[in-house]
């Protein structure tokens, strides 16, 4: 029985050293929020954009420590290889085989200590593109490296 | 009684008149079992052999006079006696077990004979009967029960090993002494071995690198050779299986024949699954929600078809075995997220549960393994070699992404690898109270890649290896052992470009057309020590043992020259060229207290690496999609495996099983994480109940086991915090006579997950993206010995 003592004394020594060594250097395991939905927030689900114009893109972003950056994708859903994350069901056109789509894949920083950000970026619409279904994706991380994403589905005419 | 004296060189000395010498062969067998004691050390004189495999050992020129033979085992008691040579010497001597079990220690709360071997690392010896109880959908599934070890799985029919929370490249797997080489490095595909075909393994968790090579810094999974057949018999089984979560049925057989010196063995597996039902209608992932028809995973079936013979031929002192195997596999992904991207698809992916659409993959790997022993005088010798041949296949529908334009086949990765090793090890017992072992180990490995998707680079590795090891038994219960190893390494990645056009911008602002260079021609090399000193105190009961080590690890192809999108993860993936050996130093600890009822086994560890090399997710983008960079931190751990066991009368017995292990990064931008895929505390309770053998059922068990998760807040980027849950599995087997008497048949039916709880498993590739584990199971086997 000694022996079982001994052993059970060194596994309630191990159990503290465990318990107790529980660290309090905090980590950021938050994710940031990115989100369209606000007035002015755009592009909203099923938005048509018109080729040969300019259209600001808004999104609403947060974190609890900082952003570190954001970036839009815009891509052909030609194929209907994916839809979007708003809930809203998107009529879509027949799928057809892309000649020249719109590709637009650009990412940018957010500077300084930033936790509320809202993605105002300017974007130009070529004439020459394909029109049809498009998706649009925006996305965000902040500086601990946690992403958020929203997908949007839209048209170009 | 006969004696096996060589009577020609017996009359030939005598006409010499020389002094008479004789040739003695004695077999060592274990009292109670019967079974032959192999790895037995033997003295007469000054003269030293150890047991073969059969328990045989051979002494040549044994002069003709009184002679003192001593016979030692880890696991037995001393035999020592008086021999006359030629007059008084038997053809057999019984060994008794040592009381305390110094060798081996049945956990008996399983009854399922899982062994612990008395090295100074913790090592633990698997049984057929064990992996027969425990049987899930793969290998390492099979083996999660065990304290310290768990899986990364993916959908119900892959999953790879993780020990005490190291997994990947961390932990090699030993299949007939040849370390497993397929592509390790990945989440999104399991371990390519036919688990019927397995019928002993032996777990070492802690740093093995010493005898298994460089990469076993977290432990090794070795799966040996099974039991030798008697002389002139033939033997078999046949199993069939079906499990009701996934449809799946299985059916094995295996049969082995052995003459006097020549035996074969064969064996033919298939597995064929359908898509597996979870405790959920829906599923939520980021802002998707997908539906599930009819609770299906969709998308998840596969199948599995493996042979693998060998044959083999045993004499007094060389044995030799040569192996071949073939496993084949195929199965599909999870259809509305192929990894992390949201998917939708024309393909009807709820017309049949049965059927493997886009995206799949499949995996052929072929082996060649041949095992020699060679025993001397004083020393045995071994030899491995082994060819590998694994070709991996990804297919997915054909999208754009980027720049690339739709692919014209769904063939988006391609991996074939072909690895050629050669073991050789030599152990002798020359020096009185040494075990000692030398051996180098090396290894050529021929990378090729293809597939529209880049990921890796092609690449050529080489490896050797060299270590010495030493046993010493400084007093008949204290026992010390290191060794020393180096180990050198040469990496050379291949070029890769781009087969399309993206657009680059450069100083000038003018944009060029151009294919894009992902990798380019690197000659790596690396080289470094590995060392461990280990010690280990028996007592009658009790025993101890303490060993440190130091152990590293080259970077892998992966995390030096990665550069590309992961397609399954949704993310770009970038290795570092400059990516330094990882050094890993760890103390091991092993506390056991075995008596008749009772036993109880503590193995803590500490850990720490001064540059754990992780995917590291940055908070910077290329081309919209997230970079995750390979990336080495200091990281520190810590833990340890605890197991109960109380045999509360002959019929039933309880046990308990705790692992917890910690790890923290202390050093880079991830600073205070853990490190990814952290198993969480987690218990398993276990009760087994032997009813009396009744006139038709013999050997009847129940058993329940009761596994509890807690809560996993320890968390990297991207994992997500994982809750706790508790899951309730039954089961009960009997033997049956149907058949034969000898061979009763044998059924089992187990019950998983009887409450049908909604759980995660935080170390799934599918929790990232919310998948829970099976639901409701019931599984049904039979297998019939012949």
């Amino acid at each position: 029985m000694k022996k079982i003592a001994s052993i059970l004394t060194i596994t309630i020594f191990l159990g503290s050293f465990i318990s107790c060594s529980s660290d309090n250097d905090e980590t950021d395991t938050e994710k940031p929020t990115i989100s369209v939905n606000y007035n002015e927030g755009f592009p909203k689900s099923c938005t048509v954009l018109k080729k040969g114009s300019q259209y600001t893109i808004r999104v609403k972003t947060s974190d609890n420590v900082a952003l570190a950056s954001y970036a839009i994708d815009i891509h052909h859903n030609f194929d209907h290889h994916t839809h979007d994350d708003q809930g809203s069901q998107c009529v879509l056109g027949a799928i057809k085989t892309p000649e020249t789509p719109m590709i637009f894949m650009e990412s940018y920083p957010i500077n300084g200590d930033t936790q509320q950000f809202e993605i105002k970026q300017t974007i130009a619409i070529p004439d020459h593109i394909d029109s049809g279904d498009y998706h649009c994706q925006i996305s965000v991380i902040d500086a601990t490296g946690w992403q958020s994403r929203t997908s949007i589905d839209i048209k170009i005419e | 009684m006969y004696r096996n004296i060589t009577i020609p060189f017996l009359l030939l000395c005598s006409v010499l008149f020389c002094q008479e010498t004789y040739n003695i062969k004695i077999k060592v067998i274990d009292k109670y079992s019967s079974l032959p004691v192999s790895e037995a050390h033997v003295t007469i004189g000054n003269q030293q052999a150890v047991t073969n495999s059969e328990g045989d050992f051979y002494f040549d020129n044994i002069k003709a006079q009184k002679h003192r033979l001593t016979i030692t085992h880890v696991g037995y008691q001393t035999y020592t006696t008086e021999i006359i040579i030629p007059t008084s010497v038997a053809d057999f001597i019984y060994l008794e077990p040592k009381e305390s079990l110094l060798d081996e220690v049945v956990i008996s709360g399983d009854n399922d004979k899982k062994l612990l071997q008395k090295k100074s690392l913790s090592t633990l010896q698997v049984e057929k009967e064990f992996l027969e109880e425990n049987r899930e959908n793969s290998l390492m599934q099979t083996l999660k029960k065990i304290p310290g070890v768990s899986a990364i799985s993916i959908g119900s029919g892959q999953s790879k090993p993780v020990i005490r929370g190291l997994g990947f490249n961390r932990v090699v797997v030993v299949e007939n002494g040849i370390k497993h080489e397929a592509q390790q490095w990945a989440t999104d595909h399991g371990l390519e071995i036919d688990q019927y075909n397995v019928e002993q393994i032996e777990i070492t968790k802690g740093a093995a690198s010493l005898l298994y090579g460089s990469d076993a810094i977290a432990g090794v999974i070795a799966i040996t050779p099974g039991k030798l057949p008697a002389k002139n018999t033939l033997t078999g089984e046949a199993h069939l299986t079906t499990r009701s979560n996934n449809d799946l049925i299985g059916a094995s057989v295996g049969i082995k024949k052995r003459y006097t010196n020549w035996y074969y063995k064969a064996r033919l597996s298939h597995q064929n699954y359908g898509d597996y039902r979870v405790p959920t209608d829906k599923i939520y992932y980021e802002n998707y929600v997908f539906d599930l028809h009819k609770n299906y995973l969709r998308n998840t079936a596969g199948f599995n078809y493996d042979i693998s013979s060998s044959i083999g031929y045993i004499s007094d002192n060389f044995h030799t075995e040569t192996t071949f195997s073939n496993v084949y596999a195929k199965n599909g992904f999870f259809a509305n997220a192929h990894g992390l991207e949201v998917r939708t698809s024309r393909i009807d992916y709820d017309a049949s549960n049965r059927d493997i659409d886009l995206p799949y993959h499949k995996v052929n790997h072929f082996k060649v393994i041949n095992n020699s022993k060679i025993t001397l005088p004083n020393h045995t010798l071994t030899i491995d070699a082994g060819y590998q041949n694994n070709h991996r296949e990804e297919h997915s529908e054909a999208v754009p992404h980027g720049y690339m334009p739709t692919p014209e086949s769904s063939q988006e990765r391609l991996f074939v690898k072909n690895t050629y090793s050669l073991n050789v090890q030599d152990q002798t017992y020359a020096i009185s109270g040494h075990k000692i072992k030398t051996g180098i180990n090396l290894e050529y490995q021929n990378n090729t890649i293809g597939g529209w998707g880049f990921l890796i680079p092609e690449y050529n590795r080489f490896t050797a290896g060299l270590f010495l090891y030493d046993q010493y038994e400084i007093h008949k219960n204290l026992y010390v052992e290191g060794g020393l190893r180096y180990d050198y390494g040469i990496v050379n990645t291949k070029p890769y470009y781009e087969w399309f056009d993206s657009p680059v911008t450069d100083s000038n602002g003018v944009v060029t057309q151009q294919r894009l260079q992902r990798a380019s021609d690197e000659n790596l090399k690396f080289g470094s020590y590995s060392a461990s000193l280990g010690i280990s105190y028996l007592q009658k009961k009790t025993s101890y043992k303490l060993n440190i080590g130091k152990s590293f690890r080259i970077p892998l192809a992966s995390e030096l020259a990665s550069d590309g999108v992961n397609y399954h993860m949704y993310r770009y993936e970038e290795g570092s060229i400059n990516l330094k050996s990882e050094n890993s130093y760890q103390i091991d600890g092993e506390i056991n207290f075995s008596s008749k009822n009772l036993d109880i086994l503590i193995n803590p560890f500490v850990n720490y690496f001064d540059n754990y090399i992780y995917l590291n997710p940055i908070p910077e983008y290329y081309e919209t999609l997230q970079r995750y960079k390979y990336t080495q931190s200091e990281v520190f751990r810590y833990g340890s495996e605890l197991m109960i066991t109380y045999k509360v009368n002959t019929n039933f017995s309880v046990s308990g099983a705790l692992e917890y292990v910690k790890s923290k990064q202390l050093s880079g931008s991830k600073k205070n994480f853990t490190i990814p895929f952290s198993p969480p505390l987690s218990a398993i309770f276990s009760a087994k109940y032997n009813i009396k053998s009744q006139s038709f059922f013999r050997d009847t068990q129940l058993f329940a086991d009761l596994r509890m998760t807690a809560k996993q807040n320890d968390i990297v980027p991207p994992e997500r915090p994982t809750d706790g849950y508790s899951l309730l599995h039954l089961g009960a087997q009997t033997q049956i006579p149907l058949i034969s008497e000898k061979h009763p048949l044998k059924i089992q039916c187990k019950l998983n997950n009887i409450f049908d709880n909604k759980v995660y498993d935080h170390t799934s590739f599918y929790r990232l993206i919310q998948v829970p584990e099976p639901g409701r199971n019931i599984s049904i086997s039979i297998t019939q010995k012949f």
